[in-house]
Parts: structure tokens; C-alpha cells; sequence
């Protein structure tokens, strides 16, 4: 096969996983702290020896989260919390600990801080969050801490990741290169943080997305008939 | 083709929302409910190329990798735990809990349950029921020539009789207390089972030790926010649409693809 169809199948099959991410994006237009996905497109030459041709290939080289802040919404539920600005919540799971921008917390029969998925909630120690059952109402300050009748019971830990991060499903994340404390980071207590997908954004890639690919397949037809037309002529001479 | 799939998770989510917020509007009027709100994560990712793996001699590694998302999925349907108004009605026997607490019913099967449905009668023999039968776990019976029945905001039941300006104490109701509220299994007609998640039942006095007191002649009201409902279903249809698009445009690029000979 000719380098102009290899060159062009590498554009579609990138095209395809871009596409992936965008609904990807979308399905989780809804998912409290879900942070929007982002493909980033790298060059790879083929064939770079001295007597043969040079083909440049495009494909996915990476991906990139967008961090950026997501809208918050009012729950008014006592342990939802939101981080405005940088950090993430520290929740121990079984395959180690993990970071969240999900708030969305309660407790366990043990009285113990527990997210969605059951995982300690980790304090600024690395350790679980006991809350006592006969404590009343319970108030969580901008810093994370935990008080109730003027009497702390601990503080809710926010960490920033050192290095890059990879995405562990359940809307968390791992941080292979460790984390260290937020100096002052800045909790909403009642709130949660909603997606940062932008419908918007997303619907324009995915019209992109598709509007390319189309582009594409009509790249592989020309170059069909190309050679169509070349074997043609090859057995008229 | 995975954006297909990942579209329909995204679609099957939307709608498990309109469903949970259809319930709550559905139940706007009734006494004590606690609206719920679904929660969602979103599912595994396919490692393409795994951050961290080396680039070259010199220990370069992959900053960040390609992983692929394969949609969201519902993490919880959790009860919110909301203190709803509190409507004035006058009859004795409406008791409205105000704070945190539930009151406890034995079901005909002799098993727990329990309810912040405060609307009592009183069966043919006296006792106090729930608007189901269900006699009150406190078992409290009101003597039959009994003129007036007060409940106190502490739970103290004192009965009055004709020519007798004293009352007399018959019972005390007390109200029940859960770690986590959230973990209660609700079993329909208002009334909720213990779970593991929720913790053990702890009896305790009304008024006392963080626990609600109790309003005679009142009933608490829906804790359903109508508006907050329904901006939450427009949000719910207008992402269900956007997925559907995504299903659309998946489907447009694949007709491309089968298009070409």
C-alpha cells in the first residue's frame, strides 16, 4: 500500500480515540468532580533511514486533564464538600491512596468519614476521620477543619500531587510521584463541585472530530482511485 | 467502535437521574420525605500507553500517556438529609420531629422500622399507630376515657381526664438515632430499615444529647425543593440529548468509514 493511505489510517484511528475521549467527556457531563479529558496529537516520522522515504504519521501522544475549577453546587448536605482552588481529597483504597475532587462524603457505622465508594477519607496525618456519634452539628472550615460546640475533632486533608498524574476510575486519581499538603486551601462545607466538562467545547470537538474523519475516508477514496487509475494505464501500455 | 458504548452509559446515567428526580417530585407532598440525589463516577480507563513507561537511554519516561475512558456509571442514590417545614395542624396525635431522629415502629412481622412520619392515630384498642397500624416500638395506650392527650417536646405523654385538672404520665416516645442516616434502607410508606451501612439504633430522649425534640400538632413537610428539581431535570434532558448527539455523530463516522470501497 502507498505511505499517503498509512499516513491517513494513523489520522483515523487517532480520530477515533479522540472521538472516545469526547464522549468519554460527555457521559460524565454530570459526575461531581470529574475533570474534562484532553487529547494532544504528536508527530512520528517513519521510515527515517538514509534511502528510504520520509513519511510524517500523526497519532495520539498523550493526554492532558483540564484542572481546571468546576462550578459548585449547593447541596447543603453536611459532609459534601467542595475545594475551591487547587488540592484534592486524600481517600485510602484498597490499592493505596488516592486523590478526588468528588466531596461527596458521609459517614460509616463507625462513625468514621467515608466516600461514595466506602474508602477513608484521610486527615492532613494520613489518618482515617473518626467523628463521635454524640456530637450535634458538625461544621468543617474553609482550612478543613472539623469542629462541632467549639470542639475540634480533626481536619480534613488536602494534598497537591508532586509530579504527574494518571487517572484511576471512581474519579480519582493516582500520584505515582507522592503529594504534599496545600498550604492554605480553601473548603466549601455543603457544596459540591460539578463537572468542568463544557458541553459547548465538546460538542464543537466532536462535530471536528467527525467533520475530519469524513475528511479523512475522502483522502483514502481519492488515493483508491489513484492507484485504480495507475494499474489502469500500467495494463493499456 | 467505543464512543458508541460510552454514549449509552452516558444516556443510561441521565436517565437514572430523570428517574431519581421524577420520585422526588412525585413525592412532594409527602409528609417527611427526603429528596434523594444520584451520584456518578466515571468507569475504568484503557491504558494505551502507560505514563511512565521509558522513551529512550536516557531514562525519559512518558509524561502523561494516552488512557481512554470508558463512560460513567452511578456511584449513589444517597437520601439527603433535610429538615423539612413544619406544618401546623392542630391534632393531638401529629407529632413533627424537629432536628435529627426517627421515630420507631414494630412492624407485624415483630421487626424494627422506622419513620420521621409523625401522623398517629390510635388503634381500637388505644394504642398509638402509625396512619399503616403499626404500633409505636414505645408502646404507648391511651385509656379510653382519657379527654386530652399533651406530648411533650422531650417525649413525655401526659393523659387528662374529665374532672381532673392534673394529668397523667401514660408513656414516653423516644426517638432514634443512627450514625449514618444515609445508610437506611428505605422500604416504602415512609419507613426505613437498619442497615449495616447506617449503623446501630441508639434510643435516646428527645431534646437531648443532639437529638430533635417533638412538636405536638405539627407535621414536617416534604423536604422536595420544586425548583431545584426541576432545573436538575433540564440539566438531566439536555445531557441525555447531548449523548444521544454523540451516538449521532459515531454513527455518521462509521457510515464514513463503510463508504469507502
Amino acid at each position: 500500500m502507498s505511505n499517503a493511505v498509512y499516513a491517513a489510517l494513523t489520522r483515523q484511528s487517532g480520530l477515533m480515540q479522540e472521538m472516545q475521549l469526547v464522549a468519554n467527556n460527555l457521559a460524565n457531563s454530570s459526575t461531581t468532580g470529574y475533570k474534562t479529558d484532553r487529547a494532544v496529537f504528536a508527530e512520528f516520522l517513519a521510515g527515517n533511514g538514509q534511502d528510504t522515504e520520509h513519511v510524517s504519521m500523526g497519532g495520539i501522544g498523550g493526554h492532558k486533564f483540564d484542572l481546571e475549577q468546576g462550578g459548585l453546587k449547593f447541596t447543603g448536605g453536611k459532609f459534601d464538600l467542595a475545594i475551591q482552588g487547587e488540592g484534592f481529597f486524600l481517600v485510602d483504597t484498597p490499592d493505596g491512596a488516592r486523590l478526588t475532587r468528588a466531596g461527596h462524603f458521609q459517614l460509616s457505622q463507625e462513625g468514621r468519614l467515608i466516600d461514595a465508594q466506602g474508602n477513608p477519607v484521610l486527615n492532613p496525618a494520613g489518618g482515617a476521620i473518626l467523628i463521635p456519634e454524640e456530637v450535634g452539628d458538625v461544621s468543617i472550615a474553609g482550612d478543613g477543619t472539623i469542629s462541632s460546640d467549639g470542639i475540634i475533632l480533626g481536619q480534613v486533608g488536602i494534598v497537591r500531587p508532586e509530579g504527574e498524574m494518571t487517572r484511576a476510575g471512581n474519579t480519582s486519581f493516582n500520584a505515582p510521584g507522592g503529594f504534599a499538603p496545600v498550604e492554605e486551601p480553601r473548603l466549601v462545607q455543603g457544596a459540591l463541585e460539578q463537572s468542568n466538562v463544557s458541553p459547548v467545547l465538546e460538542v464543537a470537538r466532536m462535530i471536528e472530530v467527525q467533520r475530519a474523519y469524513e475528511a479523512g475516508q475522502a483522502v483514502l477514496e481519492r488515493e483508491d482511485e489513484r492507484v485504480s487509475r495507475f494499474i489502469e494505464t500500467l495494463r493499456q501500455l | 467502535m467505543k464512543s458508541l458504548q460510552i454514549a449509552a452509559t452516558g444516556m443510561a446515567a441521565q436517565q437514572m437521574r430523570v428517574d431519581v428526580i421524577s420520585n422526588n417530585i412525585a413525592n412532594m407532598s409527602t409528609a417527611a420525605y427526603r429528596p434523594r440525589t444520584a451520584e456518578f463516577s466515571d468507569l475504568m480507563y484503557q491504558q494505551h500507553l502507560t505514563p511512565g513507561t521509558i522513551t529512550s537511554q536516557v531514562g525519559t519516561v512518558v509524561p502523561a500517556g494516552i488512557q481512554l475512558g470508558t463512560g460513567v456509571k452511578p456511584s449513589t442514590v444517597s437520601m439527603e438529609i433535610t429538615q423539612g417545614s413544619l406544618r401546623q395542624t392542630g391534632a393531638e396525635l401529629d407529632i413533627a420531629i424537629d432536628g435529627t431522629g426517627f421515630l420507631e415502629v414494630t412492624l407485624p412481622s415483630g421487626e424494627p422500622a422506622f419513620t420521621r412520619d409523625g401522623k398517629l392515630n390510635r388503634s381500637a384498642d388505644g394504642e398509638v399507630v402509625t396512619k399503616d397500624g403499626y404500633p409505636l416500638a414505645d408502646g404507648i395506650i391511651i385509656p379510653e376515657d382519657a379527654r386530652r392527650i399533651s406530648i411533650s417536646p422531650d417525649g413525655e405523654v401526659v393523659a387528662y381526664f374529665e374532672n381532673e385538672s392534673a394529668g397523667q404520665p401514660i408513656g414516653n416516645i423516644s426517638l432514634v438515632r443512627f450514625v449514618n442516616e444515609k445508610g437506611l434502607e428505605a422500604m416504602g410508606d415512609n419507613m426505613f430499615r437498619e442497615t449495616e451501612a447506617s449503623g446501630a439504633a441508639n434510643r435516646l430522649v428527645p431534646s437531648s444529647e443532639g437529638v430533635g425534640m417533638l412538636r405536638q400538632g405539627f407535621l414536617e413537610d416534604s423536604g422536595v425543593d420544586v425548583v431545584k428539581e426541576i432545573s436538575d431535570l433540564i440539566e438531566a434532558q439536555r445531557g441525555y440529548e447531548l449523548n444521544s448527539k454523540v451516538i449521532t455523530a459515531a454513527d455518521e463516522m462509521l457510515a464514513a468509514t463503510t463508504r469507502v470501497r
